[in-house]
């Protein structure tokens, strides 16, 4: 097994053309191998030291978040809290405070588990991941991305830099709750993002996506019958489609009928929290923790 | 905040705690030590047709592979004799040890235990209780009646021990009674998971072993090595590097005598520590799950006219120490309430699961939630505040308990009073989605004999050596209080030696919360014997009668006359040219309370109580009624534990009862697959709560004189305090959805079906 | 069997140390086994108990689910750190005073946590600090002695760099 440290970005897509695999923090692939789920790759390239990848860059039409960006610097950047407040709620909710110190967005995204936190505000976002290797460039939308459990689409060769979100226009607001046994240390057994832009009292867009109820992040489609509907109207009619929708397993964390029920609410809270935001108001991140107990709306 | 306020009591070993230089077991290296790693069955219930260690004992490294053929064949246990080292003939859960191996490191052991072949004949897994008692069910053990059966431990087919109390006419009273309330509830398994998984290390010298072991009873883990490996007491040494938590968990003999052997077949020094996956599923200390059915009869005021009840305990796949579960739950399921006819019938039901164990207050954190859930329920029935329906119907000083004791001075009464007035129950206004849930709870004082002794050196300086054994409770820490408090001296005066089997006198160690109980006792006794010493050297020195003669601050002095006196260490000084200074002690035997006009079957000494301790708790509780999550935000507890002696440990002890309880209230709950294998045996998935999580703890004890209790009037008090608290907030539930969640625990989910099944209804 | 061995300097509590380690090692155990200083406690498989918490360039990690490898060229710190010589670090002192140690497994991890927070956040609120030491667990204490430590050591810590 070989061990290096990227000193630049050309230096760790050579090393994945070359065969090895990227660890960033290492809180997925590290801990994944110490469960006795397999071992850990043949090769390995850290690209946790790239200033390319920890930055977060503010463009006119699109925000680029770096994938080495980590959990802590994602709940506090002023950018993201504001503007794209859903990822700075899931990323607030991450493991404890070292996981979060040191866990990636790149690695949440890359690790491709339908219960990963950040993926649902990325889906209503409208994010996509630019994907690079020695030879190209290319952006795919995370649908595109994330073909099931653990499974992604990109290249072996294939180092994700960044994720592209698009701004956000006026009055909007974005939201992510997710069901929590404790307050922290927790892994999501249901969670939904919501993310919302009104015309004065009523919803012009909402787009709702969900997590753990699916093999990938699930976004609730059919939602465009709530434009013009009021926020409460919009609210429940999300929580509907979203337990309507959600094809959630029975494990160990909860049944499939408690998941199916417990999405609808995470699904409504969400939109009700992401609307509020657009209305100006300030609810701080995470929605969880500002809102109480299991996310009490 | 009130904690500050306390007066500071810095533990002797805090330092070496806090500075990361204190060893814990599995810190300790010794010269050629190996890595000893076990294979496990992997299976719950199976005939072993092929057991082949030959390829794993051809791995270059692998110093030795041992089974049950290596070792000596022995049968062990409390109560029924069922268990051996290693498998034999049998696997019958799937954490049972096949063979240990030593290697030169780890992943070299993993590979050998990996290398291991086993070839099973699968047998019908019994893992449902109810099943498992129904006369056609497939038994655990074929032949109970061929082990070694010890005890009043009545049994047959898969029931362990069959225990039940009885006095006066239940059913007749039941039958006049003007109000009559059933309820069941059924409990799942639970763990004690001290952070620290447990580590073993053996090393031999000719004959004799000494093995560093994280135990909670280090003259159980030697008497375990003596009986399993047929040796001689004083050829096996048990050392107790510091403990990282034990809740139980870590009473009984473990892996010890299995790493002893290992280390004399591999003739080097082993070493063993569990993996948090295997702390949870291998060893024999699993809270056991419990079903219980209870039935209790009120007449028209709301007294309790009788309560009927029965019980049904996974007891898992051997008898660990568990052999009295049934008659202590049936005493809770009784619980401190005046019930003059009563018949509580408990069984301890053999399954192919994980052996259950004693666990922080065994029986009890569950009995209690059943009973007082089904308290709330009692009051409710007739329309009665639940406060006031207890109020009503517990014992006080003076009256009789469910199985005919009468107690002594006890304050339970004020316990509740002093817990609904903190919390202000009644007064404080709440929001609709808060409720406040009252419960109340017992656990008794244990005799054991201990021993001490003690030296006092030319320095004046003293040292007792002692059987105890310091798990974290801090108690350990309050002998060397009890010590210097006879001898006149400061607490910084007295150093302890202890967790060392072949220094000390026996005892028992960090369990059944009786260190202060009884090795405080022996070391009053010892220090007496000093004292007397120092009287009689000063009585002559100072020209008085020794009886005169008060020992304080470093000093011996004539009564009345505080200008007579004579510094301590000079009659150390003085004493080490001539007779030293010595003392030891043993507890005397203290008498077991008396129980009149009731029957019990399977007697295991569960059926009175001994300077018992009271406990009540109120819970203050959010419930997000959409997701069935709760959150406990205040907790009032008071308990009468006697006298308090070390209050900043005994505030700790109550408050880590109650967060351990809280656990176990909403999150902790082992389960199971159909193949009766633990599912959720990671720190993830049974969920510890968080500091995030922790309530208000408000705690106040209940001093008052307790008749035949412990040093000063101390009672016990590490178990007490994870008695009642889920008891509480079950009724903070019920309150708030309406009628009880009867699992345990309490989980969202289950909140919800519960809420659910209302709607429906 | 990886045979794969990296010599690699790790610098712990500003002492440089050469190591020759396997890349799959984890950070925990080559504190523990190779350097030698055991304050440092592991007990899960799996980031999920905190007992292993250490800093990195003053950060916290779960050492046990860390590569040692990936520490090299950065500044490690163990609890084995925290006292200046004899003196106890008012962490320490204060988590004894309180009674916020008992069996002491997480303790070190408790006060690599604290530490942490305290360095980024001087004035925390009790919310503050239950949210900083949430990812390390304690079986015994109840948290309410090791929060009130926290919360006076960062009043004192305040006195001292306000006077
Ligand atoms: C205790 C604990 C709690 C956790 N709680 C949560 C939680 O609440 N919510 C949650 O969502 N997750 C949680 N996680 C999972 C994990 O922390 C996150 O998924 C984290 O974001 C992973 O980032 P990382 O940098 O550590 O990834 P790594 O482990 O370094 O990498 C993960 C995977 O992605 C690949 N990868 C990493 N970066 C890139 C890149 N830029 N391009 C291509 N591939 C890449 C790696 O090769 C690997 O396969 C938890 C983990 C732990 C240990
Ligand atoms: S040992 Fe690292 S988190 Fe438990
Ligand atoms: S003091 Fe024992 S786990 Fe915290």
């Amino acid at each position: 097994m070989s061990f290096a440290v990227a000193t630049s970005l050309d230096d760790a897509l050579a090393a994945m053309a070359a065969g090895a695999r990227p660890i960033a923090g290492g809180t997925d692939l590290v801990v994944g191998s110490r469960q006795g789920k397999g071992a850990l790759p043949d090769a390995i390239i850290a690209i946790d030291r790239l200033p390319e990848l920890a930055a977060i860059e503010v463009g006119d039409d699109v925000t680029r978040i770096g994938a080495g960006v980590t959990h802590a610097t994602l709940m506090t950047d002023a950018t993201v809290v504001d503007q794209f407040s859903s990822i700075a709620d899931a990323a607030a909710l991450v493991g404890s405070p070292a996981t979060r110190n040191v866990g990636t967005l790149g690695g949440n995204v890359m690790n491709g588990s339908p219960a990963m936190d950040t993926g649902a505000p990325l889906v209503v976002l409208g994010a996509e991941a630019e994907l690079r290797s020695v030879d190209a460039t290319r952006s795919v939308s995370l649908d595109e991305l994330w073909t099931g459990p653990g499974s992604t689409s990109a290249n072996a060769d294939e180092l994700c830099t960044a994720l592209l979100i698009p701004n956000r226009p006026a009055a909007s607001g974005s939201a992510y709750v997710r069901l929590e046994y404790r307050r922290a240390m927790e892994i999501a057994v249901v969670g939904a993002a919501a993310a919302v832009t009104l015309d004065g009292d009523t919803v012009s867009t909402v787009r709702v996506a969900l997590t753990a109820v699916a093999p990938t992040i699930l976004e609730v489609t059919g939602l465009d019958a709530v434009v013009g509907s009021t926020i409460d109207d919009a609210a429940v009619a999300a929580a509907t489609a979203a337990s309507e929708q959600a094809t959630p397993i029975s494990d160990l964390r909860a049944s499939d009928a408690y998941r199916r029920h417990t999405i609808g609410v995470m699904a409504r809270r969400a939109v009700d929290a992401a609307a509020r935001r657009a209305m100006g108001e300030t609810i701080a991140v995470p929605v969880n923790r500002a809102l109480g107990v299991g996310a009490v709306a | 905040m009130a904690i500050t306020d306390l007066p500071t009591f810095v533990r002797a070993d805090g330092p070496d705690k806090v500075t990361g230089s204190g060893r814990y077991t599995a810190d300790m290296t010794l010269t050629g030590m190996l890595a000893a790693k076990f294979r496990y069955a992997g299976v719950s219930h199976a005939r072993i047709t092929k057991l082949d260690v030959s390829a794993a004992k051809a791995i270059p490294g692998v110093f030795a592979v041992i089974t049950a053929d290596d070792v000596p064949d022995v049968r062990y246990s409390y109560g029924i004799a069922d268990r051996t080292l290693f498998a034999k003939g049998v696997v019958r859960y799937d954490g049972e040890v096949l063979a240990a191996v030593a290697a030169i490191s780890p992943e070299v052991a993993q590979r050998a235990v990996d290398a291991i072949v086993v070839e099973y004949d699968e047998l019908p897994i019994v893992t449902d209780l109810e099943a498992a008692v129904a006369d056609d069910s497939p038994l655990v053990h074929d032949d109970l009646d061929g082990y070694a059966i010890t005890g009043d431990t009545p049994h047959h087919g898969n029931v362990g021990t069959h225990s039940s109390i009885e006095m006066g006419d239940p059913d007749a009273a039941m039958a006049a009674a003007h109000t009559v309330v059933s309820s069941r509830f059924v409990a799942d398994a639970s763990h004690a998971v001290p952070i620290e998984p447990r580590a073993v290390i053996a090393q031999w010298e000719g004959d004799k072993v000494t093995i560093w072991t994280s135990t909670q009873v280090p003259f159980d883990a030697r008497n375990g090595v003596c009986e399993t490996l047929e040796m001689p007491t004083t050829k096996v040494r048990v050392i107790v590097p510091h403990v990282g938590g034990g809740f139980g968990g870590k009473c009984g003999p473990h892996y010890e005598p299995h790493i002893a052997a290992l280390a004399r077949a591999a003739k080097r020094p082993c070493k063993l520590v569990f993996s948090r996956w295997e702390e949870f599923t291998a060893p024999d200390r699993r809270r056991e799950g419990m079903i219980v059915d209870v039935t209790t009869g009120l007449d028209a005021e709301g007294n309790i006219v009788a309560r009927t009840g029965e019980l049904l305990l996974d007891n898992g796949a051997y008898m660990a120490d568990s052999s009295f579960f049934a008659q202590a739950a049936a005493m809770h399921v009784a619980g401190p309430y005046t019930i003059p006819n009563v018949r509580i019938d408990a069984q301890l039901v053999y399954t192919n699961h994980q052996p259950s164990g004693s666990v922080r207050a065994p029986t009890a954190p569950q009995g209690c939630w059943a009973v007082e859930s089904h308290t709330d329920e009692l009051a409710a029935a007739i329309g009665m505040d639940p406060l006031d329906f207890r109020r009503r119907n517990i014992v006080r000083t003076g009256d009789v308990g469910p199985t005919g004791q009468t107690y002594e001075e006890i304050g339970l009464d004020r316990c509740l009073d002093m817990a609904a007035e903190s919390a202000g129950w009644g007064t404080t206004e709440l929001p609709d989605d808060e409720a406040f849930g009252i419960s109340i709870g017992w656990w008794p004082s244990f005799h054991m004999p201990a021993g001490a002794y003690m030296k006092m050196h030319a320095d004046g300086k003293v040292q007792v050596i002692t059987g105890a054994n310091e798990c974290g409770t801090g108690s350990v820490m309050t002998l060397r209080m009890l010590a210097a408090d006879e001898l006149g001296l400061d607490q910084t005066d007295v150093e302890l030696v202890y967790q060392d089997t072949a220094a000390a006198p026996d005892g028992p160690g960090a369990s059944g919360s009786m260190t202060l109980f009884n090795h405080g006792r022996a070391v009053e006794k010892a220090a007496k014997e000093i004292a007397g010493q120092l009287r009689e050297l000063a009585a002559t020195k100072l020209e008085a009668s020794a009886a005169d003669i008060v020992l304080a601050d470093g000093a011996a002095s004539v009564a009345g006359t505080p200008t007579k006196s004579v510094p301590i260490v000079e009659l150390a000084e003085a004493a080490a040219e001539g007779e030293l200074l010595l003392g030891s002690g043993s507890t005397d035997e203290l008498e077991w309370p008396e129980i009149k006009g009731s029957s019990c079957l399977g007697e295991q000494g569960f059926s009175s109580f001994m300077a018992p301790q009271f406990i009540c708790h109120v819970a203050r509780v959010r419930l997000d009624k959409d997701t069935g999550v709760a959150r406990v935000l205040e907790v009032h507890a008071v308990h009468d534990s006697g006298t308090i002696l070390n209050p900043v440990a005994a505030h700790g002890q109550v408050e880590g009862g109650i967060l351990m309880g809280i656990g176990q209230a909403l999150t902790e709950g082992t389960q199971y697959d159909e193949t009766g294998s633990q599912r959720n045996a990671a720190l993830l998935e049974y969920k510890l709560q968080t500091i995030a999580d922790a309530p208000e703890i408000h705690t106040q004890f209940v001093e008052i004189h307790t008749p035949n209790a412990g040093p000063k009037g101390a009672k016990g008090l590490a178990e007490a305090p994870n008695v009642p608290t889920a008891g509480a907030i079950s009724n903070a539930i019920a309150a708030l959805i309406g009628r009880p969640v009867r699992q345990l625990p309490m989980t969202a989910e289950r909140v919800w079906s519960t809420i659910a099944e209302e709607v429906t209804a | 069997m990886s045979t794969d061995i990296n010599a690699i300097e790790l610098t712990v509590n500003g002492v440089p140390y050469p190591v020759a380690i396997d890349t799959s090692r984890n950070l925990s155990g080559v504190l523990r086994n190779e350097i030698g200083l055991t304050g440092t406690k592991e007990g899960c498989d799996d980031c999920e108990c905190g007992a292993c918490m250490v800093l990195l360039d003053g950060q916290p990690i779960n050492s046990c689910s860390y590569l040692a490898v990936q520490a090299q060229g950065r500044e490690i710190t163990t609890v084995e750190g925290l006292a200046d010589g004899d003196e106890l670090h008012p962490l320490q002192r204060n988590i004894l005073a309180t009674g916020g140690v008992q069996c002491g497994f997480c303790t070190p991890g408790m006060l690599m946590s604290a530490q942490a927070l305290l360095d980024r956040n001087p004035d925390p609120s009790l919310e503050d600090i239950k949210i900083g030491l949430s990812g390390n667990l304690c079986r015994c204490t109840g948290y309410a002695r090791i929060l009130a430590a926290v919360d006076a050591t960062a009043v004192e810590l305040r006195g001292t760099s306000d006077s």
